[in-house]
């Protein structure tokens, strides 16, 4: 896969010699922004949903609050009860910036099947999840220096587990853990401007972008490489998680990872991303997390 | 099925008893080279035929006590000859370069107008005579480019010689040097084909109504003939240019019975730029051709041909921790024998090897990675060609092609400063195919006013997963309307088993070679065309109106998200669609006379359908162009000065943009940022191309120590007025905005040229 290395480096050795300029782009039709509806429940906490409105490609970019559908109704029906999620939001320290969404009050519970309904700008949208997958522990974790996967080399970690037999299970990564900003993150400090922690430590979740299916693994033991978002030192601890998503959740989570790949490399097909709610964009599903690993990282990165 | 395969046996013995025949060969006078597609016609009784690929003709006609016969061929001095015909005769013809007096005499009484007469369509044949006469470029005629210029073909990307005929991928095209396959007719970054213009005799094209011995591709053949040699005297002749130079030396080996032509071109790009490279960088790109043919006659009815080719592209760049190693090449041999069985079978045997192989490795950041592929196919061909009659013959023949494939990709960490052994090629796994095709096609003047080629042609292909037979019935028809035009139809099914696996870019050669397998199915092809042929002024205009309508079945794109990738197991990767092509293509040509030249368009459409890309909906190819404008023409301005010049319009190709972005914020912060909205694959198209390139020649023959010597300068320039047309198209994000730009890249400018031509 490092084809992708030297096929930039012939791309750099034609842009070096050849004329560039910034074109205009007339898109054929003006394009209307659409609901973006983004939620994962997850046993034992409350539903939120996330609800934006997308923009048009060439626009600048806004910030969350934005971007939020205000107005929305939003409900969810657990099979007994209907409940009305109201706005919330939270304050991310590390972006500087609120994070709107909708949220409920009830405890989502594994084995129920949850109906979501939006109504927004006159029009209603509806999608149903089970939270029916198995909750499947980490046996074992193990620091790397070094693994190589599309994106290139990286250090990280490496899960162990045993696949929950007779079902299809798809699996993501998850560490949380308390951060300050001499804690670089791999690819997004560079950008941002305001710094609104005070110097205190934060909470983070880092989600692991690629999903591992157990395809001719079922019931049998799986390993899983994830790459880490911040730096870190010897020493530092974080909380690890393994996720066990339902089908439509992974397919969306896998367009976004395909997605980002054909964004950072023109030589890779565009991954059109497929709306799991009928008439709109967005995903509406469910995930089920392993007990906590507590890991302490062995040496600095490299 | 039956009554045509009735008709293919009993039609060419359909009593002709008190016929004789006339037979020989039409070559140059200079040089012995062989004339293909030249005419012998019978002024009398308004019958004729043309010469086959080896220059042969062979016409049976009812005896008579004087026959005239005219042989002609476009830029030669027509001749008539008269025959006593009441026995077989063999009547070998040797025609002089240049038009003549006696041109002008028979000129009048010939039908040169096989645009309107010919029943096959879809077909342009390029003699190398014309080629030379073309603008060039960077110094260099260009075969490949010549053929962007034609009606129905279109240019890739700037920068590239990959071309794609109504609608067709570029890997729908069968390339052949001499009956072997070039799999890779480029060199790098395209700007230059691998076919040496002074090693070539003949080019031709065909792009619809197929007759059954070509086969293997879906959207065209393009037939490329190297010379023999002049079997009359030694020549030699060569070219100094700005980036390449090179070198042809021909002669008889033994006085018309044996000639020899070998000729070589070497890019010194690589010298040229040295001295403008920093100290840090160290690069390196290099390219040479080899052609070589000999031929002997071996007696009257046998001659035996052997030709060869290489051609290698070597880059290297290296700069501050960075090494990438781009190495390809292709090579071919070829070995014919010809055998005239009495005066009406013509037999041509073939013996071909043919490879091609690229090894391309980089090191950055310590990780090595590299991917060497190939293949290598041997060859049998088995060919006759039978003459019953004027206005009849008959061809048939059988084809059989080992593949042998090989693919290998490595990627690894390079530790300290020990360089990575890279691919042993002797453990690179290997696979075999094979194809196999028999075919019969059946050219016959029904009457006077119709004519049909009628062909079918079987072929199959088996491996050790699976195994495929396919049935491919040809047929194309002429209806005369009047002394000068003429309405042609073609029907034609094509079967294609092997796969080029798509790379969006034609210009880095990191194209992989794949078979059919269970899921990977033969391509297949239907295309009906037809079209309107007129000439005007003594056939010195030819014209033509071609409508076509192409389906193409089991066409391969990779999934969503995916990439070339190091194997040959890729079938898990790709995702399987179908295509469809409509267009019209005008072509107007002048051959005769001080200008001469060419004007095609083509307006066309052409798309695609894949149940896993777009929702499912139809979306439009990649190289799906509107409209295809090329005018070429050459003025000849008194005996030394010639003008040409070309200019080529095309609708930009059509890419993908998202239309909006959404923000992903669930509680992941690598999942955290804008991630793109697309509502349709290809939406936009680019800014449309166009070129006009302009050259200007002087030629002066003189003498040097008691021989000619002709001398030749070449002017030119390439993007005369330097359109910056776009090559690719990329998105930049401002930072502190986040807002998108477009940026086009453009790869050539104006490029001045100048070369030094001689020939002695």
């Amino acid at each position: 896969m490092k084809t992708v290395r030297y096929i930039f480096l012939l791309l750099s050795f034609f842009v070096a010699l050849s004329c560039r300029k910034e074109v205009n782009i007339k898109l054929d039709t003006a394009y209307e922004g659409q609901l973006f509806i983004e939620s994962i429940l997850y046993p034992g906490e409350v539903p939120k949903v996330y609800l934006s409105i997308s923009q048009p490609f060439f626009n600048e970019e806004v910030t969350p609050q934005e971007m939020f559908a205000r107005g929305a109704q939003v409900s969810l029906f657990n099979g007994t009860e209907t409940e009305l999620l109201r706005p919330d939001s939270t304050f991310d320290k590390f972006r500087c910036r609120w994070v709107p969404f909708y949220r409920g009050g009830l405890l989502a519970e594994h084995g129920k099947t949850y109906g979501l309904t939006v109504t927004y700008a006159g029009k209603t949208y509806t999608a149903a999840t089970t939270i029916s997958q198995s909750k499947v522990n980490i046996d074992d974790i193990e620091y790397t220096a070094e693994f190589f996967d599309v994106y290139g080399g990286h250090d990280g970690v490496i899960l162990r587990f045993v696949d929950a037999p007779g079902e299809r299970n798809f699996y993501r990564f998850q560490m949380d853990r308390f951060l300050d900003t001499s804690r670089h993150h791999a690819h997004i400090l560079e950008v941002i401007e305001n710094d609104c922690t005070n110097g205190e430590k934060f909470w983070i979740t880092d989600l692991g972008r690629t999903i591992f299916r157990d395809e001719n693994s079922d019931g049998q033991e799986m390993e899983l490489n994830a790459e880490v978002s911040f730096e870190y030192l010897r020493g530092d601890t974080a909380y690890i998680f393994l996720q066990s998503l339902d089908e439509n959740s992974a397919a969306f989570f896998e367009d976004i990872d395909n997605q980002l790949q054909s964004i950072l490399n023109p030589f890779v097909e565009p991954v059109f991303l497929k709306s799991t709610i009928e008439g709109t964009i967005g995903v509406f599903g469910s995930a089920v997390r392993s007990d906590t690993v507590l890991f302490v990282y062995p040496q600095d990165n490299p | 099925m039956r009554i045509a395969l009735f008709l293919f046996i009993l039609l060419p013995w359909a009593g002709f008893s008190q016929n004789y025949t006339i037979s020989g060969t039409l070559t140059d006078a200079t040089t012995g080279e062989a004339l293909i597609g030249a005419n012998v016609f019978v002024i009398s009784l308004q019958k004729g035929t043309t010469t086959n690929n080896y220059g042969f003709y062979s016409l049976t006609l009812p005896q008579t006590d004087s026959l005239g016969i005219a042989f002609t061929y476009v830029g030669y001095t027509a001749q008539f000859k008269k025959a006593y015909f009441r026995q077989n005769i063999k009547l070998d013809v040797e025609l002089i370069p240049g038009v003549g007096l006696l041109d002008e005499v028979v000129v009048s009484g010939i039908r040169h107008d096989e645009n309107v007469s010919h029943p096959q369509m879809g077909v342009v044949d390029i003699p190398t005579e014309k080629i030379k006469e073309l603008p060039a470029i960077l110094g260099e005629v260009d075969v490949l480019k010549i053929v962007q210029l034609l009606p129905g073909v279109q240019s890739g990307n700037e920068g590239t010689t990959g071309f794609f005929v109504r609608g067709g991928n570029a890997d729908q095209n069968l390339v052949q040097l001499d009956e072997a396959i070039v799999y890779n007719p480029n060199h790098l970054f395209g700007l230059f084909s691998t076919f040496n213009t002074r090693a070539i005799n003949n080019v031709t094209l065909i792009k619809g109504g197929f007759p059954a011995q070509y086969g293997g591709r879906l959207s065209s053949i393009l037939d490329i003939s190297m010379k023999e040699g002049n079997n009359k005297r030694v020549g030699v002749e060569g070219g100094i240019g700005l980036v390449t130079s090179q070198l042809t030396v021909e002669g008889p080996l033994k006085k018309e019975k044996a000639s020899f032509i070998l000729s070589g071109r070497r890019t010194y790009f690589d010298w040229m730029i040295k001295p403008f490279l920093s100290s840090r960088i160290q690069t390196n790109y290099s390219f040479y051709d080899l052609n070589a043919k000999v031929n002997w006659q071996l007696g009257p009815k046998d001659r035996l041909f052997l030709s060869g080719f290489q051609g290698q592209d070597d880059a290297t760049y290296i700069e501050d921790g960075i090494e990438y190693n781009v190495m390809f090449g292709n090579s071919t041999g070829t070995l014919r024998w010809n055998h005239i069985f009495g005066q009406k079978l013509f037999l041509n045997t073939s013996f071909i090897v043919n490879e091609y192989s690229q090894n391309i490795s980089a090191l950055q950041d310590n990780a090595f990675s590299q991917v060497v592929s190939g293949i290598k196919d041997v060859n049998g061909k088995l060919e006759f060609q039978y003459y019953p009659n004027p206005g009849h013959s008959i061809l048939f023949g059988v084809h059989y092609l080992d593949h042998t494939f090989r693919s290998s990709g490595k990627s690894e960490a390079q530790s300290g400063s020990d360089p990575s052994p890279g691919i042993d090629k002797n453990a690179i796994p290997v696979k075999y195919f094979d194809e196999y095709a028999l075919y019969i096609n059946d050219e016959i003047k029904v009457s006077q006013r119709i004519s049909a080629s009628l062909g079918i042609r079987m072929p199959g292909f088996y491996s050790d997963e699976v195994s495929y037979f396919k049935i491919e019935p040809r047929a194309s028809a002429r209806l005369t309307l009047g002394p000068t035009s003429s309405v042609k139809a073609a029907y034609t099914v094509m079967n294609q088993f092997l796969h080029l696996v798509p790379s969006s870019t034609a210009s880095v050669p990191t194209e992989i070679w794949i078979p059919s397998t269970e899921l990977t199915r033969p391509q297949l092809s239907t295309q009906y065309s037809l079209g309107y042929f007129k000439n005007f002024q003594d056939n010195q205009y030819e014209a033509s109106l071609e409508v076509y309508y192409k389906d193409m079945d089991n066409q391969v794109l990779f999934k969503e998200g995916n990439q070339l990738i190091e194997t040959l197991d890729v079938d898990p990767l790709l995702t399987y669609g179908k295509g469809w092509s409509y267009g019209a293509e005008f072509f107007l040509r002048k051959n005769i006379g001080k200008l001469s030249g060419w004007v095609s368009y083509t307006l066309s459409w052409t798309n695609q359908k894949f149940e896993e890309l777009n929702f499912g909906n139809t979306f439009p190819f990649r190289y799906d162009r509107r409209h295809n404008l090329a005018v070429v023409g050459t003025y000849q301005l008194g005996e030394r000065w010639s003008l040409s010049g070309t200019f080529v319009f095309s609708s930009g190709n059509v890419y993908t943009v998202p239309v909006g972005r959404i923000g992903v914020f669930h509680g992941g912060s690598l999942f955290e940022g804008n991630y793109f909205v697309y509502e349709e694959r290809n939406n936009v198209r680019m800014n449309p191309y166009h070129r006009l390139d302009l050259s200007a020649s002087y030629k002066k023959e003189s003498r040097i120590l008691g021989k000619n010597y002709t001398s030749e300068w070449v002017f030119g320039v390439y993007n005369t007025y330097s359109r910056l047309n776009p090559y690719f198209v990329f998105f930049e994000v401002e930072p502190r905005t986040g807002k998108p730009k477009a940026q086009q890249v453009s790869l050539l400018p104006i490029i001045p040229s100048i070369t030094f031509n001689f020939k002695f």
